[in-house]
């Protein structure tokens, strides 16, 4: 039994419903704009003076500024939100009942989404980022290969991430703070806006042993040819790693939370 | 057959207790005392196939538990349900997609959509095919005129108009067991007709097999036949409405207003009354008819007028719940 029609409906559904928004897609370009012209011309700033610091350029950081704002609009999930409603109102045991898996929906609205934002605003801002920052091109065709591979396990990475810190919904009283805080902590620690090659020592020690940086920073050191393919491999191989535990962690806390709501009563 | 049996179902639920005041409040995040609250306790039914059931009881009887139960959102403590021959826990997969549930309370509606897109969206999930769809689409609108509302938001609807709509969406996929959880509540006149015509039609071209809770005592007189009262997690009744007013309130009262203030009296009626010349008398329903009193009294004295008045629906469901 396939639910493979269930899941193209809902993508497509999604897909039309983030178009329908037209204010929160300019202002959203307009926003993600700013931000990545501030971080620009922050590094420029920095970079006076300087050829290169921690071996990367300041061409090498504005490429990382633009492919980052656009990493960040691929990154958007709302199933943390879609949870959070669905157990306020009450729905989600009804929800749960029906014969398409709960989270499967989720994962495909947000699929549908960001096909959307990337086209309305991932791509736009890319255009915009080439035109005022500067081309932001991959070192060379090996590590935009690597980029490619990274930032496909990224996705699920920081998808599954959401998924499991969404079942929060059912143990904490008001969730949207939590969703916030989460959203930037994951922002700063994953090296997103600042590298974490420029953090101290001990700091690149501690976050290289937590999944974030294999959201953000990992595929974008490949991108900007950091690595070789021979030094990629073991980073890569953590990522895949990562990737297993979270979605193995999900899986797990999914199933006794879906135990727990149907002995409780939601 | 039996469409749902269920036998002895029991539910449970661990309620921590909270002490008062604020060295309570600090106690409780450290030690939890709790208690065991028996919110469905032992209830035993058969519903066959084509029945509209309705379920009573007052609030926090156990009504929606039980339904909830029935329909897999909860795992009972105890006991067993088979919803045509299948255990709604068990075999969750295969029993929704026969089942249908609307909560009167809760929408299953996309608040961002149009009405027409949540049911595109029933057709995927449910795998219902496109014929049937449509067929089952048309059918409804002739009975709830879904076709003049499809294309708003949902979230622009009246509640009787998402009612209806949440109705539709719970009988896209021709379930032949429906639950419906107050589907009247909180609609006006013009809506509660509808859903109660709904119900009837679906039930009688269908056939399929309806249990719907209540408060509403107009929507068990036009629909059920079979009454269910719970009270306090248990069945105190189970049996026709008529049945029931039989036996809680076998008097009915004769109001006979004369020419004069000259009354007559009989064997078999009981005179509870005197008014002037309206005089009200009480007979049991099994000993004579309404009509052959009347025409007893009026054959003895003239008599300008003469009413029967039934017992009220809500005292008869009172006096059950009272139990």
């Amino acid at each position: 039994m396939s639910n493979k029609s269930a899941y193209s409906f809902i993508y497509k559904m999604r897909i039309q419903k983030a178009l329908a928004y037209r204010f929160d897609v300019f202002a959203n370009i307009i926003f993600q704009c700013i931000a990545m012209f501030a971080t620009a011309f922050f590094w420029k700033a920095i970079y006076s003076g300087y050829d290169s610091v921690q071996g990367a350029g300041v061409y090498d950081m504005l490429t990382y500024t633009v492919i980052s704002a656009v990493m960040s609009i691929l990154f958007v999930t709302t199933v943390e939100f879609k949870l959070m409603e669905s157990v306020k109102k009450g729905t989600v045991a009804m929800d749960m009942l029906k014969p398409v898996p709960l989270f499967s929906i989720y994962f495909f609205e947000d699929l549908g989404n960001i096909t959307s934002l990337f086209f309305i605003n991932g791509l736009p801002i890319l255009l915009i980022g080439s035109l005022f920052i500067g081309m932001p091109l991959p070192a060379d065709g090996v590590s935009a290969a690597l980029f490619f591979v990274s930032l496909l396990m990224s996705f699920f990475i920081n998808w599954f991430f959401a998924a499991l810190f969404s079942l929060l919904s059912f143990v904490t009283i008001n969730m949207s703070p939590l969703i916030q805080v989460k959203k930037h902590i994951l922002r700063l620690l994953s090296g997103s806006i600042i590298p974490v090659w420029f953090f101290p020592e001990w700091a690149q020690g501690i976050l290289g042993a937590l999944p974030f940086v294999y959201i953000y920073q990992l595929p974008l050191d490949l991108y900007i040819g950091r690595y070789t393919l021979q030094t990629a491999m073991p980073k890569l191989t953590i990522q895949l790693v990562w990737l297993v535990i979270l979605s193995g962690s999900f899986y797990a806390a999914e199933k006794s939370m879906t135990k727990k709501v149907m002995v409780q009563g939601g | 057959m039996d469409t749902i049996v269920v036998k002895n179902l029991k539910k449970e639920y661990k309620i921590a207790q909270k002490e008062k005041g604020l060295a309570g409040a600090v106690k409780n995040l450290f030690v939890r005392k709790y208690e065991i609250l028996r919110a469905v306790d032992d209830i035993s039914f058969t519903i066959p196939k084509g029945e509209i059931t309705a379920f009573i009881g007052p609030n926090g009887a156990g009504k929606s538990t039980t339904v909830k139960m029935m329909s897999g959102i909860l795992v009972p403590t105890s006991g067993d349900i088979l919803i045509n021959g299948r255990n709604p826990q068990k075999d969750r997969v295969h029993v929704v997609q026969d089942l249908g549930v609307v909560f009167g309370q809760r929408t299953q509606l996309n608040w961002d959509l149009r009405l027409g897109e949540s049911f595109e969206m029933m057709r995927h999930i449910y795998k219902i095919p496109k014929a049937m769809y449509e067929e089952n689409l048309k059918v409804m609108d002739d009975i709830l005129g879904i076709e003049e509302i499809i294309n708003i938001p949902v979230r622009q609807l009246s509640l009787g108009q998402r009612m209806r709509g949440d109705l539709v969406a719970a009988m896209l996929h021709s379930p032949s067991v429906l639950f419906l959880d107050e589907p009247t509540i909180g609609l006006d006149v013009e809506g509660k007709y509808a859903i109660r015509k709904f119900i009837k039609e679906i039930n009688r071209v269908k056939g399929t097999t309806i249990i719907l809770t209540t408060h509403d005592l107009g929507d068990i007189e036009e629909l059920c036949k079979r009454l269910i009262i719970i009270n306090k997690g248990k069945i105190v009744e189970d049996g026709p409405l008529e049945e029931l007013v039989n036996r809680i309130a076998p008097n009915r009262n004769l109001v006979v207003e004369y020419y004069d203030e000259n009354y007559v009296e009989h064997e078999q009626a009981k005179i509870i009354n005197v008014e002037g010349n309206i005089v009200t008398y009480q007979f049991s329903k099994k000993e004579i008819t309404g009509a052959g009193l009347i025409c007893d009294i009026s054959d003895r004295a003239k008599i300008k007028d003469a009413t029967i008045k039934e017992v009220k629906i809500d005292d008869i469901i009172r006096i059950a719940y009272r139990g």
